[in-house]
């Protein structure tokens, strides 16, 4: 897999996609969980929605990057 | 320290220790936080080689605020703004990057454009327009001096102002976060909690004019703060965000409800005489009972369980209050009265029974709050603000000029510390744009960056130079960052710490490759404290924003708005009318501060305009839902007077002069009159006759019109200083 893609002429890389990705994901990941109400039960609901993030990001780079 | 040791310490001490925690505590825990997001940041910079590790700095101060929940939405916003600036600089570098004169005109206006954006709206979007000029400003300028690279310099800013941004917000969000819910939470009961307990003494008898006004411009101020809040709230607290249509329309039954309860005492008020006196005393037993039930929740916060208690105890005293009414208007007609004592009896009854169903909404509402997913969810109309577009055209319009003119005096003179002064010029600007009080801001950044100048020297031809490694690099720092960001922490001093911790960043700070250049630091500072210093001064010369024209605008906006309630669409007018309005009294108290007796004109204005509003809506949402029947045709005498008083009092609030309020009263007179005289087929009850409502809106507006300490009576201010 490429490390870097062409984005009108300009070389991103794969990361910055990734980014913007993992944000929609999580965005959709995060209503469902706040929907279901999960996040009432956390101790700290804005460590754990950074760390969800955190943890989708890093499963997709290194999907990726492997 | 184990929690079983904490009840051994003497009384005194934890007492103090609670009080240090309370009192002191945010603030060093805001300062433990800054330092430890500025000491992330800058490791961060170093460490991905980012040519301009200040540009991360000067963000994280930018972006880092004590209030410190909310912070997901503010960077959210703030990021977008970044790059929005990107997107509009870059395309004008592609254009004019060899044609600077062009350029910086481009760039002068869309900072203009910003500046007027951050002054209008003091929201999110506010931060937004912020960083969007600060971003275009950041990448713009260099760009002038140095076309061939710019594009890639564009890039650099643009990943160290988003490495600021996400630093500080993470750091304020995950450690010893201070959520904007809880704030919430605690707005709303002490709100309601103060209106109840006025409410109850001034239903008592006791009727408090002064304290009436205060608590209302302090209620228009926490709506539009509400508002704002509970956007916040929905973007970080998921509980939140499946209440935040019952938030709203919580604000907006409060607003509904203490509108009405000005109207009434109001009433009350007017109430004089020995003729008032027998009205009154007829009404005492019907006031009294909606004033016991309300005297205990002046006591304490009120909860949601509270308002489920209240909600259904006024849901069993409303038909009794029928009751009563009908029980004192008997009493009253055993007396004999005029027609007019009648009215006003009519009158204020109505106003009452119509404040308990706005308060049993507003009870129903604040229960709802409970559970999770509730039916009162269902809310379609929003907060309106309103502002002026005067004001933040001229504050876009000044701050564009002086950066043009200082660009204009950059390139005539080929001065090689131009770029900062005029960057410098363009920062202060968008900083100022949403203060209170933009003069005062502007003196407060320049000594700030004074204080800068003499720090920065100090620390980088004295301290630095000895210093290795990274950790040392930090502690050396530590005590200017913990020094700006104390001053941060307290509202009055946050410019001094903006002014302070900015320009420390932006000129002082060490590169990868620190230069120790005397004259360079001497000629950047001189720079930034020549831009800030001239900024002050064109707040202060070209056309300054807290004198007599900028009030007379709002004054005018204000009494515009009763156009709006009488020409404007009936959906959702209630909402836009009430937040409009308040927004607008809201800035008006901003910009008039320290001139109390202006900021009381405005707010009688203010006052004048609810009142006549709330009635007309009134009227117009009544004669909407009339019943097919002959006496209610929109053809009939009474429909065609209510029209010519709907376009007197236009004409009365475009030019509130004394031979328009004359014409106003006689055309509520004639209503009055022809609405008396159309037969009805229904008992004279307000709760079954639509033409005795519309009667008492009437004798509202009218008692509202002749009310001697209305701005009305006193004709058009407009020519006072």
């Amino acid at each position: 897999m490429p490390r870097e893609i062409a984005l009108f002429g300009v070389y991103l890389p794969n990361l910055t996609l990734l980014f913007v990705i993992t944000l929609a994901v999580g965005w959709g990941i995060d209503r469902l969980v706040a929907w279901s109400g999960l996040y009432r039960h956390a101790w700290h609901p804005t460590l754990l929605r950074a760390s969800l993030f955190t943890c989708l990001y890093g499963v997709l780079m290194l999907y990726v990057y492997h | 320290m184990t929690t079983s040791s904490v009840p051994a310490l003497p009384g005194a001490l934890r007492r103090g220790l609670d009080e240090w925690a309370q009192s002191e505590g945010p603030i060093w825990a805001f300062i433990f936080k800054a330092l430890l997001g500025a000491c992330v940041a800058l490791w961060l910079a170093y460490r991905l080689e980012l040519p301009q590790a200040g540009t991360v700095l000067a963000t994280v101060f930018i972006v880092m605020q004590p209030e410190s929940g909310q912070v997901l939405a503010k960077s959210f916003y703030r990021i977008l703004g970044t790059l929005l600036g990107l997107a509009v600089t870059v395309p004008l570098l592609a254009l004019f990057a060899q044609e600077r004169v062009l350029f910086l005109l481009c760039l002068a206006l869309w900072i203009g454009l910003c500046t007027a954006g951050a002054a209008r709206y003091r929201d999110f979007r506010g931060y937004g327009c912020v960083l969007a000029g600060y971003t275009a400003a950041l990448i713009g300028l260099p760009a002038i001096a140095d076309p061939e690279s710019a594009f890639m310099q564009a890039l650099w800013r643009v990943l160290e102002i988003s490495l600021g941004i996400l630093c500080s917000g993470l750091v304020s969000a995950l450690i010893l976060p201070q959520n904007s819910s809880a704030s919430l939470r605690r707005l709303l009961a002490t709100r309601f909690r103060d209106f109840a307990g006025f409410a109850a003494a001034a239903l008592g008898g006791q009727l408090d004019v002064a304290r009436l006004e205060q608590l209302n411009a302090r209620f228009a101020g926490e709506a539009v703060a509400l508002d704002n809040l509970r956007n916040a709230s929905a973007f970080e607290d998921p509980y939140f965000r499946m209440r935040s249509g019952r938030l709203g329309r919580l604000n907006h039954e409060f607003m509904v409800l203490s509108t009405r309860f000005h109207g009434l005492h109001q009433l009350l008020q007017r109430l004089q005489g020995e003729a008032g006196a027998q009205v009154r005393a007829a009404l005492e037993p019907c006031l009294a009972g909606v004033g016991a039930l309300l005297a205990p929740l002046g006591q304490h916060l009120c909860s949601e369980a509270d308002a489920e208690v209240l909600a259904q105890r006024l849901e069993g005293s409303r038909c009794e209050l029928m009751e009563q009414i009908r029980a004192a208007r008997r009493q009253l007609v055993a007396l004999h009265p005029g027609d007019q004592q009648l009215l006003d009896f009519n009158t204020a009854a109505e106003q009452l029974y119509r404040f308990t169903g706005d308060l049993h909404d507003y009870a129903l509402t604040h229960a709802s709050l409970l559970v999770h997913r509730h039916a009162r969810e269902q809310w379609q109309d929003s907060f309106t603000p309103r502002a002026n577009g005067l004001a933040a055209a001229v504050t876009g319009m000044r701050s564009a000029l002086l950066v043009l003119g200082l660009g204009a005096f950059w390139i005539a003179t080929a001065w090689p510390s131009g770029g900062t002064c005029v960057l410098t010029a363009a920062m202060v600007a968008g900083l100022v744009a949403g203060a209170p009080s933009p003069r005062q801001q502007a003196l407060k950044l320049l000594i700030g960056a004074l204080g800068s100048a003499v720090l920065g020297g100090l620390l980088q031809f004295w301290v630095l130079p000895w210093l290795e490694g990274f950790a040392l690099l930090c502690c050396a720092l530590a005590p200017v960052f913990a020094l700006g960001a104390w001053l941060l922490a307290r509202s009055a001093t946050a410019g001094y710490g903006t002014g302070l911790m900015l320009w420390f960043c932006i000129i002082a700070l060490p590169a990868n490759l620190p230069p120790y250049d005397f004259q360079r630091l001497l000629n950047e500072y001189l720079a930034a404290l020549l831009a800030i210093g001239l900024t002050t001064l064109s707040l202060a010369l070209i056309l300054p924003p807290d004198r007599p024209w900028l009030w007379r605008r709002l004054e005018h906006d204000l009494r515009m708005r009763v156009v709006f309630a009488v020409s404007g669409r009936l959906k959702g007018l209630v909402a836009g009318f009430e937040s409009g309005t308040r927004d607008l009294l809201t800035q008006a108290q901003v910009s008039a501060v320290g001139r109390p007796e202006v900021q009381r004109r405005l707010l009688r204005w203010m006052f004048a305009v609810l009142e006549i509003g709330q009635a007309v809506i009134e009227l117009r949402q009544e004669q909407a839902r009339l019943p097919a029947e002959p006496c209610y045709a929109a053809g009939m005498p009474w429909q065609a007077d209510i029209r010519a008083l709907g376009r007197a009092l236009v004409r009365l609030f475009i030019q509130p002069d004394a031979g328009n309020r004359q014409r106003a009263l006689a055309a509520v007179e004639q209503a009055i009159a022809t609405v008396r005289q159309t037969p009805e087929n229904r008992p004279p009850q307000f709760d079954r006759s639509p033409l005795r409502r519309v009667l008492s809106q009437l004798h509202f507006i009218r008692s509202s019109l002749l009310d001697p300490h209305s701005p009305l009576a006193a004709g058009s201010a407009t020519d006072a200083p």
